[in-house]
């Protein structure tokens, strides 16, 4: 590597740490005007991410430095994304995640938590969004492949909707092929338990660990392959 | 004849100079117009559109000149009376005067293991009968005391729990919406005499969904009484700066004002702050705490330099248990609502966030709403209780006070005598078994619970209606597809056993 | 660098009328001139003679005329600083900002069975240095315990002062009971310390022989004056709110008068623990609303005089557990005695009135503190965070402000994040052990127990200066009939036990 490339990474990790989102994405452009592998470019911000992470769970960094730390990534991503596509390079992903406050609810904060995190931890994710309906669940399960159904409800008006996309899943003959975690101030484990989900998690940064277990231990190890 | 309530005699607790009011002011009306508001119907838009402000009908964006907003704030009243079921019960928000109302959460708690559990219909019944027997609660408001109970669906807690509160409670009452509710939920007001309260939440930042538009429309055309509130999380849904948040939280309130107004001109609007700052490691609202009391100040001076009536000081702790950590967190809110102001404050019976009630937890804060009442009264300052003849007469020790008919006279008035809380000395606590107020309170919330009655009872005909609404709210659901056939199988169970008194 | 707590952003609030507190002054001012009070020192009464006051010498009887009571109150200072040997823990005490410290317990109390009992010398030592290490006592009173077993009653205040002096360089205060301090400020002095006197009123209208020695030991050593009254409302005070405030001010004004004649400027805070009767079981209601109506405007009639107020009533609280009674108990006068513009407030470790405290409650109670402290600083209004343009570039949903620097930068200064409490979410609370704001202080205390000393420690010479001292004050209260044999004896066991006799 080139001392002007190695500058540009280090550039791409201290916008990360410095939670910078348009360094980032100069960063990004640079590494791949400059010849950089846009997949190790990636690499390097997951790093960071991983070690911001880190310091999260020691209680020397706190959530709005893990999302401004997600901003810097999210904001450099889809440049490298988009030379990996060129090249024909598979982007490396933990796995695909849908996300969405369930159909009644208008809840979004929780949720918006939840997916910038998993996407920095390295999921690729689509949010729905609020209100979402079963039907749309499942068709955007489909189309993207799923592996992981994250849905948020705070209501307990609206708590009830989330047993009835499981159920909706099951109509369809996809349940086997999803896993379904849920979220919200009102949802408990007894609760997710009786409507069939698979795991439940009350806080944003424990959201992420319990997708990393729902898809297997070993998806560190999968993605570095 | 109406519930006096609290009044203040004296001014409030200011935190904000003149000058920061100004500013805050000034910063709300530019997020206002410079910004605007998302409101997602229709309706509303064009009401808005043809009352002089700018619409963006593609994003749904709303911005208000600032003539329309101070007209709006204008309109609302600043002193308004609320009736409740038993005239009696009715009150005046406005003013000087503070009422204090029980805090909901989700579900009971056992008092050993302190944790949750979904209450039975009796416990949900019982616990209304506690509320309505407290001194101090002036207001059970909606989802009290619980969002619901075992059995009935979760569409239908609101619709049951009001009419739960009807039956039970001749106090004044509140409904929240969901799922087009309110439709019922008026109506059975309306069956018993009864105003409602209804909030307008704004989904913030600065957003107001059809649902919600929909419920304030209702509400407003049927002439009750409207809340709008922000429910922001400082740094998450709002600025992490509490004068941020303020402006934030206020535009989204204003806005809400603003439609009620244009809907309805002179519509009592009380405003409401329910803004709580992030937990920046959890990401849940950090219950329990300083800030809070801080941006509730702030809120009171700036509302009623309007000159609209507030509600807020909503004591949720983070605390699960009765316990020291639950005691300061309500207390110091509570009083710091007391004392710049609120005119309405939840207090009596929360525990954790707003997923735990217990009526023990209600009776004992009962006192501290009744201790914040005395203080609120202030004192009196004249030639009787200045004392200085009284006080030359005793003159140094060996003289005292205790045979004073002054002393008779005043004694109770300076002090406040709780009901559930431990008075005795160490020898007598030991003695009688080592009584916490938890296990004082508890004694006491049996007695109310097994002694009192709702005065007056519904009348057959009224009885009769609120039954009649529940059962459309049923079918309505039922229909809609918004019951399954399981919860509707043990609700109809729930509703033909010995549990059910009703129908 | 000094101990300034927390400076008010806001006005005080004011529960009564510019005119009321003028008409409270003007009973203060009565009752002094045409009641009086009856001082119990020959000495104070020729001071007093000699200064325009009417005395009666056979009564002990002495009337106080306003403009000697007004002149006196002007020379005051509002605001003093109180040195310590270690510069950072001076305390600056004054009427812009407000400070907090320790309520005292006779004994300790067992967090299981709530039964208390005397401390031991090693626990007496360890609620110190809790007390040295929290960020929020910004001095020490007397005790924080009575002293510990084996120790004979008139030494146990002075043993407590030595272990505080030794274990802590927060400043201290000493008791004025049968004289002790004569000793005890000397022992400060050698470890190069200040310490406030402490005269105590009799109540009613009474000043005793050794509080008021207290005085004279003030002005000649120029020590500050920390002026107590603890009157019960309806039995040694008048039931009425106003009226008690008079007869609270009328006995400690005669302390204030003494110092000023004696020492023109010399400082001086009063301190008020004023409670309403139990009016079923004749004890001090504690914690009844009537202290906090009490402190309110005892608070505003002192800060018209310029004078440090210090709020003592907000400690004390009537519940025997550490539970929700005794949090709202001790929490709402000490918020109120705070936004009504007290100098300093006592809140930490106490329990049940002045008969137990705990080091854990003394944790507990400085989250309290800081809450409190926190809020009387009041709301920042600037150009950043009002953050309009911010609100404006976010928009309405599906924007946030999680990722903002503007939230890294602010959200730290404007909340307080507890240091005790259970902050949890229900399952993590379930999962981690349902811990409640007991335990995590308890493990608090231990880190503060095994990682804290004082700062910097006690040279040998200067715990030789201190044990030298105390021994002369042994054998002057054995000579002089304080100390009994036995209790001697008992003493002298303890004493080798510690390996100090």
């Amino acid at each position: 590597m080139t001392d002007e490339q190695k500058g540009i990474i280090e550039n791409l990790r201290k916008a990360i740490f410095e939670y910078n989102a348009k360094l980032a994405k100069e960063s990004a452009t640079q590494a791949i005007e400059k010849g950089i592998d846009p997949v190790e470019a990636m690499n390097v911000m997951t790093v960071a991410i991983r070690e911001i992470g880190d310091a999260f769970e020691k209680g020397e960094l706190w959530l709005p430095d893990l999302v401004g730390a997600s901003d810097a990534m999210q904001a450099a991503s889809p440049v490298l994304e988009e030379e990996m596509k060129r090249k024909g390079l598979q982007k490396e992903s933990l796995g695909t995640v849908v996300a969405g406050t369930v159909f009644g609810d208008i809840h979004s904060i929780g949720k918006t938590m939840v997916t910038t995190l998993l996407t920095a931890a390295g999921f690729h994710v689509e949010d729905l969004g609020v209100n979402v309906k079963a039907e749309a669940f499942i068709e955007a399960i489909q189309k993207h492949g799923a592996d992981l159904l994250a849905m948020s409800a705070l209501m307990t008006t609206t708590m009830a909707e989330q047993e009835k996309v499981i159920e909706a899943l099951k109509r369809e003959g996809i349940r086997e092929r999803v896993k379904v975690m849920v979220g919200g101030a009102a949802v408990t484990d007894e609760f997710a338990e009786d409507i069939g989900a698979d795991g439940f998690e009350p806080t944003a940064p424990g959201a992420v660990e319990l997708a990393k277990k729902l898809l297997g231990r070993n998806t560190e190890e999968r993605a570095k392959k | 004849m109406a519930v006096k309530g609290f009044v203040r005699n004296m001014k409030p607790l200011d935190v904000l100079t003149g000058e920061q009011l100004e500013e805050i002011h000034s910063a709300t009306l530019h997020v206002l117009r410079k910004t605007g508001v998302r409101f997602d119907s229709t309706r509303a838009l064009e009401l808005f559109e043809k009352n002089g402000c700018r619409v963006n009908h593609d994003t749904n964006r709303v911005r208000f000149p600032e003539g329309l907003v101070e007209e709006c704030l204008r309109k609302a009243p600043s002193r308004f009376h609320v009736r409740a079921r038993n005239p009696e019960n009715d009150m005046v928000w406005g003013g000087n005067t503070t009422y204090f109302q029980a805090l909901s959460g989700m579900r009971t708690v056992d008092l050993n293991t302190w944790e949750p559990r979904t209450p039975t219909r009796e416990e949900y019944y019982d616990a209304i009968t506690v509320l309505d027997g407290l001194e101090n609660v002036s207001i059970v408001p909606w989802y009290t005391p619980w969002f619901g109970f075992k059995h009935i669906p979760p569409v239908m807690a609101m619709p049951e729990g009001l009419a739960a509160r009807l039956r039970n409670t001749s106090k004044f009452t509140c409904a929240g919406y969901s799922m087009g509710c309110e439709l019922f939920n008026i109506q059975m007001a309306q069956a018993v005499g009864a105003e409602l309260r209804t909030m307008m939440a704004a989904s913030p930042p600065l957003t107001f969904y059809e649902e919600t538009i929909d419920a304030a429309f209702r509400i407003v055309e049927a002439g009750f009484v409207l809340l709008p509130t922000s429910g922001s999380v400082y740094g998450g849904t709002a600025p992490a700066t509490i004068a941020g948040s303020l402006v934030s939280g206020n535009a989204e309130i204003m806005a809400g004002l603003v439609f009620a107004q244009l809907v309805r001109p002179g519509t009592r609007v009380i405003a409401q702050d329910f803004s709580f700052p992030q937990n920046m490691r959890t990401g849940a609202p950090a219950f329990g705490s300083m800030e809070i009391s801080l941006h509730q100040a702030a809120f009171n001076q700036i509302w009623h330099g309007y000159g609209i009536p507030t509600d807020g000081g909503v004591c949720y702790p983070n605390s699960k248990k009765i316990d020291y950590q639950a005691g300061y967190e309500k207390a110091i809110i509570a009083t710091i609502g007391a004392l710049s102001g609120t005119n309405t404050i939840w207090i009596q019976g929360a525990l954790y966030g707003e997923l735990a009630f217990h009526p023990v937890q209600a009776v004992i804060d009962d006192d501290i709403a009744g201790m914040l009442g005395r203080f609120l009264q202030g004192i009196e300052v004249n030639d009787e209780t200045l004392a200085v003849g009284v006080i030359d007469e005793v003159g140094p020790i060996p003289g005292h006070y205790l045979n004073q008919p002054h002393t008779r006279k005043w004694w109770k008035k300076e002090q406040f005598i709780p009901r559930a809380s431990d008075r005795l000395t160490h020898p007598e606590w030991l003695k009688q078994g080592k009584k916490d107020c938890i296990a004082i309170a508890k004694e006491r919330c049996e007695q109310i619970r097994s002694c009192h009655r709702v005065s007056p009872p519904l009348t057959e005909s009224q009885e009769q209606d609120i039954e009649r609404i529940v059962k459309e709210a049923r079918n309505f659901y039922r229909k809609k597809g918004l019951i399954s056939d399981i919860e509707w199988e043990n609700y109809q169970k729930d509703i033909a056993s010995p549990n059910y008194p009703y129908g | 660098m000094a101990l300034r707590g927390f400076l008010r952003s806001f006005k005080p609030f004011e529960l009564i009328t510019e005119e009321q507190v003028e008409q409270i002054h003007e009973g203060t001012l009565d009752v002094l001139a045409n009641t009086g009070a009856k001082i119990y020192n020959d000495e104070a009464l020729k001071v007093f003679k000699k200064n325009d006051c009417r005395v009666d010498f056979d009564e002990k009887l002495v009337r106080f005329p306003p403009a000697v009571v007004e002149e006196c109150l002007r020379i005051c200072p509002s605001s003093f600083r109180v040195r310590s040997r270690n510069p950072d823990h001076d305390l600056v005490l004054g009427l812009d900002h407000v400070v907090f410290f320790n309520f005292p317990g006779r004994d300790i109390v067992d967090l299981t069975t709530w039964e208390s009992r005397p401390p031991s010398r090693k626990e007496h030592i360890d609620l110190v240095t809790v007390l040295d290490a929290l960020p929020t006592v910004h001095f020490l009173n007397n005790y924080p315990y009575f002293g510990y077993s084996g120790i004979p009653e008139n030494m146990k205040e002075m043993e407590g002062a030595a272990i505080r002096l030794a274990h802590s360089t927060k400043v201290t205060m000493e008791i004025a009971n049968n004289d002790i301090d004569r000793f005890t400020f000397r022992m400060a002095k050698a470890i190069g310390t200040e310490i406030f006197a402490n005269p105590n009123t009799s109540s009613p209208l009474t000043c005793y022989t050794d509080q008021t020695n207290a005085c004279f030991l003030a002005a000649e050593h120029d020590l500050p004056s920390m002026i107590w009254d603890g009157a019960t409302a309806g039995s040694t005070a008048p039931a009425s709110i106003a009226g008690a405030v008079i007869a609270s001010n009328a006995e400690v004004i005669p302390y204030i008068v003494l110092l000023q004649l004696l020492k023109p400027g010399a400082r001086v805070a009063v301190a008020n623990l004023v409670l309403p009767q139990n009016m079923k079981t004749g004890a001090p209601a504690f914690g009844d609303i009537g202290v906090s109506l009490h402190l309110a405007a005892y608070n505003q009639v002192w800060r018209r005089y310029g004078i440090p107020m210090v709020a003592s009533s907000s400690g004390v609280s009537n519940s025997k557990v550490i539970g929700f009674q005794l949090a709202y108990e001790k929490t709402i006068p000490s918020l109120i005695a705070a936004l009504s513009g007290s100098s300093a407030v006592q809140i930490h470790s106490s329990v049940y009135g002045e008969i137990t405290a705990h080091p854990v409650q003394a944790i507990l109670d400085d989250d309290i503190a800081h809450m409190i402290g926190r809020f009387v600083e009041g709301i920042v209004v600037s150009e950043d965070s009002l953050a309009v343009d911010l609100i404006n570039t976010v928009g309405p949903i599906p924007g946030h402000f999680l990722g903002q620097a503007h939230t890294r930068r602010w959200w730290n200064r404007e909340q307080y994040v507890t240091g005790s409490a259970d902050r949890l979410t229900y399952p993590e609370w379930k999962s981690g052990g349902k811990k409640n704001d007991i335990e995590y202080a308890k493990e608090r205390m231990e880190e503060i127990l095994s990682t804290h000393t004082a700062h910097p420690p006690l040279t040998p010479g200067a715990e030789q200066e201190i044990e030298k001292i105390l021994q002369e004050a042994r054998e002057y209260f054995k000579k002089n009939g304080y100390i009994s044999s036995s209790e001697w004896q008992e003493y002298m066991k303890t004493l080798q036990t510690e390996g100090r006799a």
